[in-house]
């Protein structure tokens, strides 16, 4: 599961491109420096069932378990 | 220049009471003119009122038969539950018409939403809903082969989820997007509403736990249903942990102010959730 922060939070592009990010009810919403950093196929093998990127708004669909995701990605940041 | 708006919301009002409380559903309105009476106005004025409660879905007009007080809306609220497991919860009989009902290579689109390599073999199942009789929608749903092997033998499934639910598969979760849309003729036709009309458009993807279980598209008929959405603050945002100690130790240093700073004003607003 920590395992799955990390590499959510790599294919954001790190923390330092991170703005913010929203836990919403089946995903997380996140806001990026760099949109282009964004790895999708990363986000994909990470476990996301979705991923969509709109301006610097990367929305990353990944079911109920964000709940555990938000607090193992709240320790990384 | 009162006068008129008065007259308007007088008679508009009446009608709203009326429907609210005497009449029932498909029932005639009284006539224009017995309104015009009755209020001592024009049949502009009558009308006026007449057509803002059509636009409010209060009243329907039925060409040349007149106006009558429309069918409530359902409320429909988006979550996962089946069509059949709506309609019944509200005390209606849920049916179904099959279209089509066969097994198919998946498109790159269905094997890219549904988590399959393009080619493998998916159900497709499309159908009419009725409730009470009454169409309601048109949809169209595809779920992978591999979950439910020989899903249509013995003709469609009345339930997709009831079958996936008998082979130990729960979809628990899922989502949904929502768009309004004027009905094609094809759909128009299955609806039994005129080319044109409002439909809601949602797609849908189901899973059970990690696994991708059902994708669907329908049209609701906008005339059947109001979408009813539950609301909730938003969670507390997550923020990288050395902005805010940059911020502390900001002072007066010449740091370039850009997308850092939008970074912490969105920082200072998230965190005020919690």
């Amino acid at each position: 599961m920590k395992d799955q922060a990390a590499n959510v939070l790599a294919a954001l592009g790190g923390v330092a491109n991170i703005i913010e990010i929203e836990p919403c009810t089946t995903g997380l919403r996140s806001e990026v420096r760099d949109p282009s950093l964004v790895d999708v196929p990363a986000l994909r093998a990470a476990g996301a069932h979705g991923v969509m990127i709109s301006g610097h708004v990367v929305q990353v669909v990944v079911g109920p378990s964000v709940d555990t995701l938000a607090t193992d990605l709240e320790e990384l940041m | 220049m009162r006068h008129p708006v008065l007259k308007h919301m007088r008679v508009r009002d009446y009608l709203r009471s009326l429907v609210t409380h005497e009449l029932a559903v498909g029932d005639a309105i009284p006539s224009e003119r017995l309104l015009c009476e009755r209020f001592g106005v024009s049949r502009m004025t009558v009308r006026q009122a007449v057509d803002a409660l059509v636009v409010d879905g209060l009243l329907e007009r039925v060409q040349g038969r007149g106006t009558f007080v429309a069918p409530t809306k359902m409320d429909l609220e988006v979550r996962l539950s089946s069509f059949g497991e709506e309609m019944r919860r509200r005390g209606m009989e849920p049916s179904s018409r099959v279209l089509v009902a066969e097994e198919v290579p998946a498109s790159p689109e269905i094997a890219d939403v549904l988590e399959l390599l393009p080619g493998e073999l998916v159900f497709y199942l499309d159908r009419v809903r009725y409730a009470d009789g009454e169409t309601m929608a048109v949809e169209q749903t595809w779920l992978p082969s591999r979950l439910a092997p020989g899903l249509f033998e013995g003709g469609a499934p009345d339930s997709i989820y009831g079958e996936l639910r008998r082979r130990g598969l729960d979809p628990d979760w899922g989502e949904d997007t929502v768009s309004a849309t004027e009905v094609d003729a094809q759909d128009a036709e299955l609806l039994g509403v005129p080319t044109g009309r409002a439909v809601l458009r949602l797609t849908r993807r189901t899973f059970a736990g990690e696994i991708a279980c059902t994708y669907s598209r329908s049209s609701y008929r906008a005339d059947r249903y109001v979408l009813w959405v539950p609301l909730r603050a938003p969670r507390r945002v997550l923020t990288p942990r050395e902005d805010a100690e940059r911020m502390s130790d900001d002072g007066a240093q010449t740091e370039t102010p850009r997308v850092g700073d939008e970074g912490r004003a969105m920082k200072t607003s998230g965190s005020g959730h919690s």
